[in-house]
């Protein structure tokens, strides 16, 4: 009981702290190319083209990878964006990977 | 009329292709399908219209049709985070991609000759454009369970090889204009290098 009642309070200290950073993550998509989700990340986020083709390559491998982090809004206005563009992502919170 | 040699660049942040009368048809019939696909949803007869005139619409659960939801995705594995995002957002998201797709329209419309002429944002709107009538064919091949070289292999009568075929055109065509862009990038960076 102790046990669950520090989870539940450890819990409502993260929804109120400002600082929990949230993540954008994109999945591995079969149509999308790697030039154009490279050519994306570095549109959209401003990385040079070796970060973007890392990540990319992230992707493809691993099936996904974090591509932003920041607060909740910004996170929301990431992934917004990469929808626009078609490629598939999702956010979360980043303690919850 | 030879048929296009995919887009070039041509000075800077300017990119041009030549499309044959064919090639110009099917472009513009994928984009007024990709355009009437992603209208507002009429699923629905209780819409408020102040909520529609600010993009807020009723509808939280994703789309039905297989390739609307490749198109409109959740933006959270958890369902109800992604309902909430979606009631918020996804009318918006529709109209962002729909604005792609006219954008190719007008540029193929207004071109008498077959000329197209793209600056840096016209690329993105064309890029973003192609890429959703790729992910829309892509569903209707089944890419995540047939493999290329199964889709390669498919027979004459088949309907699927046409489409296919299609989707590797606009495959290439879309790598063509990303080249194009990725050298500007290439340029901006190594003259961003050598004046700091």
């Amino acid at each position: 009981m102790v046990k669950t009642a520090d989870k539940i309070e450890e819990e409502i200290r993260t929804i109120f702290s400002a600082d929990t950073p949230w993540v954008t993550i994109v999945w591995d998509d079969p149509v999308n190319l790697q030039t154009y989700v490279t050519y994306v990340f570095m549109e959209l986020f401003s990385y040079s083209k070796t970060r973007a083709t890392e990540l990319m390559l992230q992707v493809h491998n691993d099936g996904k990878a974090i591509v932003s982090t920041g607060s909740r809004e910004e996170m929301e206005h990431d992934v917004a964006r990469l929808h626009e563009y078609g490629l598939w992502a999702t956010l979360q919170r980043g303690d919850q990977l | 009329m030879t048929s296009t040699e995919g887009f070039k660049r041509q000075g800077d942040h300017t990119y041009i292709a030549h499309f044959a009368d064919s090639e110009k048809e099917v472009l513009l019939n994928l984009c007024e399908q990709i355009i009437e696909l992603l209208a507002e949803r009429r699923d629905h007869g209780h819409e408020d219209p102040l909520a529609a005139m600010v993009g807020i619409t009723s509808h939280d659960s994703p789309p039905d049709d297989e390739v609307l939801h490749r198109l409109l995705p959740n933006a959270y594995t958890d369902q109800v985070d992604a309902s909430e995002f979606r009631r918020y957002t996804e009318s918006t998201l529709r109209q962002k991609k729909q604005a792609h797709a006219m954008s190719m329209r007008i540029h193929l419309k207004s071109s008498d000759d077959g000329d197209v002429d793209l600056d840096h944002d016209n690329a993105n709107a064309w890029l973003g454009g192609i890429n959703d009538i790729r992910l829309a064919l892509g569903v209707r091949l089944k890419v995540e369970n047939n493999s290329h070289e199964e889709l390669e292999l498919l027979s004459p009568d088949d309907p699927l090889r046409g489409v296919y075929a299609v989707y590797t055109w606009l495959g290439w065509l879309q790598e063509t204009l990303l080249a194009a862009l990725i050298d500007d990038f290439d340029e901006d960076e190594e003259s961003a290098l050598s004046n700091g």
